[in-house]
Formats: structure tokens, sequence, C-alpha cells
């Protein structure tokens, strides 16, 4: 479920997506991002990198353990912000 | 649904490899002849694919002293150094290596990635925060998972990519055990150490820089990245292993904080695990006095890989460091370029590593060889002729 206060860093993804990850921009949120998407680790470390640098945080490797799609990422990124 | 089923991707990748014989990973090496020589498939081979930096293997006191200890002192402790397997052999080597530095503090682990495993786990524990380089090695990764600090990564070799992660943990920076290693061992590149330095100074945090790769190679007594950068003043923390210039295996952790000492009482991959035998530890200290005398080796070594990344530098490969080093990865497009590479070289009679993600950096496919003071100038021109003739014949 999206809301509101979920929304900036729902853009923070975006931009980075584009910026680390071109060719996959249109991305289906809902799809998880090694099995469906096709995302290997390094990718997806790039990706969360990006966001890291977007939002001004850091992320705790954890993090990225608990999480299989960027709907679930942005959830748990929303809750760190 | 099998237990089973997670390892089918493996599968998989180990299955694009190719059923050829012999394996490109963990290729069955039949027999060791010298630092640098091996049978491989039957055939002799020049052996450019191992961590013998400094082809003490084979050094005659190195031999005597594990073969002396092994009929002394037996084969095994039999116990960890907590109970029965702490001899005074083990706190002579500890003793050694703490002197070596200047330092007060040293343990001795079974394994180097034990020692990262351990240490890691001990010094950064629930409250704390763990800062590691992005390339950083398994056992830095795994040593984080086993502590309960806050792990967070930063950019390979980036010091102001660390200055706004400490930024961001505020006073809380002074619980954060910042590290690095000396060498990475599949690109062969080095961190800018004396720029993490300042950065972790400014922040009042904790550095710990792990020279597995680099001990023995660098500065002028061997002692590595941290010695050659003049910085031994400015770390808290330096691991090593012995299964690289120091020709055996085991690891350890050297620090000029007394408290390294109450590490021992806390740090579980050292309390719960047998101590390394009479024979590795009598190895170690042998191939340690000779690594501290050993710029000889040292010159060797580093003429030998200037002339390798001279040569493949101007063949046309691309290299994973701009400095030379120990370590000269090749770096390939695809797999099978990798793959077709590694095998050539194999025909030609040098045995080198393939390297493929997960265990690369940023998805690379790596052909890394690496080099050894044991290597003569014959044996750098051998390498250079095979990796000249199969860049023709591609």
């Amino acid at each position: 479920m999206t809301t509101d206060h979920q929304e900036p860093t729902r853009q923070a993804i975006r931009a980075a997506l584009a910026r680390a990850l071109p060719e996959h921009r249109d991305l289906d949120w809902s799809q998880s991002l090694t099995s469906e998407a096709g995302l290997d680790s390094v990718q997806i470390m790039n990706l969360v990198m990006e966001i890291e640098d977007e939002l001004d945080l850091s992320v705790p490797v954890d993090v990225l353990a608990e999480v299989n799609t960027l709907d679930e990422l942005a959830v748990r990124l929303s809750q760190l912000t | 649904m099998s237990l089973f089923d997670k390892f089918q991707p493996l599968a998989e990748a180990q299955a694009s490899l190719g059923g050829q014989s012999p394996a490109a990973i963990a290729t069955p090496i039949e027999a060791v002849l010298s630092p640098t020589r091996g049978i491989i498939d039957g055939r002799e081979v020049l052996l450019a694919g191992t961590n013998n930096y400094l082809g003490l293997t084979y050094d005659p006191e190195v031999l005597a002293a594990a073969s002396e200890a092994l009929t002394s002192l037996g084969s095994g402790t039999t116990g960890s150094r907590m109970a029965n397997g702490s001899y005074q052999t083990h706190r002579a080597l500890e003793q050694e290596l703490a002197a070596a530095f200047g330092w007060t503090s040293a343990m001795v682990f079974s394994t180097g990635y034990q020692a990262n495993l351990g240490t890691l786990s001990a010094l950064a524990g629930k409250g704390d925060y763990l800062l590691i380089d992005a390339d950083s090695h398994a056992s830095i990764y795994d040593g984080a998972r086993l502590s309960h600090a806050e792990t967070i990564r930063f950019r390979h070799n980036d010091p102001d990519n660390l200055d706004r992660r400490l930024q961001r943990l505020g006073e809380n920076a002074s619980r954060a055990l910042v590290v690095v290693e000396g060498l990475y061992s599949m690109l062969g590149d080095r961190p800018p150490l004396e720029a993490f330095v300042e950065v972790k100074e400014r922040h009042g945090a904790w550095l710990l820089v792990d020279e597995a790769h680099s001990f023995g190679v660098l500065g002028e007594r061997g002692l590595g990245l941290t010695e050659s950068a003049g910085l031994l003043d400015r770390v808290d923390f330096v691991l090593g292993t012995f299964s690289k210039s120091l020709a055996g295996i085991g690891g350890f952790c050297v620090s000029p904080h007394p408290q390294l000492q109450l590490m021992r009482l806390a740090c579980r991959p050292y309390i719960f695990t047998a101590s390394p035998s009479p024979a590795t530890i009598a190895g170690t200290r042998a191939a340690l006095r000779r690594v501290l005398h050993g710029q000889d080796l040292r010159a060797q070594l580093q003429r030998n890989f200037s002339r390798l990344y001279a040569a493949a530098a101007e063949l046309g490969y691309r290299l994973g460091s701009d400095v030379p080093g120990p370590v000269a990865a090749l770096l390939l497009d695809e797999r099978e370029e990798a793959l077709a590479l590694w095998r050539g070289l194999l025909e030609a009679g040098v045995y080198a590593n393939l390297m493929i993600p997960p265990a690369t950096p940023s998805g690379l496919n790596l052909l890394r060889l690496s080099l050894s003071a044991a290597h003569s100038d014959q044996d750098v021109d051998r390498i250079i002729a095979a990796l000249a003739e199969l860049t023709v014949s591609a």
C-alpha cells in the first residue's frame, strides 16, 4: 500500500533506478528483484548506494536481506527516514 | 520442494563453464612440485594462480622448523586455545607478530577467515557500527553477519563516501569500526589509506586494515600497506593470514591497543575451534623471520609484477588495478572470453585463476594471474609469451 509519506522515498528510488539501472527504469515495483526482474546482488547493491546518496541516509546491510521488491524497499526505507 | 533447490542457480552457473576437463573452478592440482610448478591434467604447468607471493612454501628453514615441531610436539593440539590447545609456541608467535609491528597485542587464529570472523564479531557488538568497503572479502561480510552491529557499506575505495556515512552517525561514530583491505584480491587494487585514516580520525572512529594479500609484499619489512604508507601509528587493528606470504595456514590480529587481549574471552571463532597445529605455528614463525628480512624477495616480486603489468597493458589487456602489484586481474567482457583465455593459458602450460560472479566485484569476469618472488625472469617471459600468443589468436 502506498501512502503519502512514502512519496519522497519513492521519488528517490525512481531517480536512483534511472541512474544505476537505466535499462530497468520501467521495472514492476511488485516484482521480486532477483527471481522475477533478474537483478543480481551487485546490481541491487549499486541501486541501494544510489538511493542512499539520493536520500542522504545509510541503509544497513540486513535491511536489504528483508526486502524482495521495490514496494517493500520503499516501505522499509520510509521507516528509516 | 527440496533443501537443495536453492543451489540450482549455482549448478547452472557451474554448467555454463562447460564439462571440459580439467574444471575451471576448483581445478584439481594433481601434484605440487615447487612454489612455481605443479601437475594439472597430467602435465607439468607453471603456477601463476597461487597466493604464494614470496615463494616460501618450500623454504628450507620453514620446512625444517615445521618438520621438527611435527616430530617433537605432535600432529595436532586436539583442542582450543581456551582449553588444552594453548602452547608456548602459540604465545611466542603472538609476541613475535606484536613485536614486528611495535605494538602490544596479537592474537593468532586457526585460519585467516576466522581472524576476520572473530575480530569483527567480537569487536563490534549490539549498538556498534561496522562500516565496510563494498568490495570486501566474504570473511568480512560474514564477520559482520556474525556480529550484532549495524553494518553499512561504503563505495569501494571512496573515503568521501565513508565520510558521509560517518557524518550521519554523528557522535555514534566513536562506536564505528571501519574496515578496509590493504590489497583487494580480485582486482589487485589498493585503497587510498591515508585519506581513510584522515576520515576515521576526524570522526573519532576506529580503523581495521586487512593485510591478507599485502602482508609480506608491501613495506620495507613486509608488514603491508599500513607500513608502506607510513601509517603504523594511525591504525587500530591489522589483520593478516598465514596462508599467503607466510606459506602456512592461519590468521592473526595485531593492535597497539592492549585491551585486544580481552577479546580472547569473547571471540567465539577463537574460543570454539582447535588451535593451529604445532607444525603450522613453527613453519609460520620461520616464515615470519624470512618476511621481515625479505627485501630481496620483495625486490624480485616487484620486478616480476612490474614486467607482467607493463607487458599485459602493451598487449591491450585491461587490468583491474592502475598500480602494479602481485595480482594482475585481466578484465574480460564475457564469461566465455575469460574461460577461453583460462583454457588457452593452461594449454600453453600456465595455470591462472578464472574468477566469475558472484565471487567478483561489479559482476566482472576476470582472469587472475598472481606472481611470486620464486618466479624467475624466464617464468615471467613464458607467461607474457602465452598472453601474447592468445592475443594474436583471439
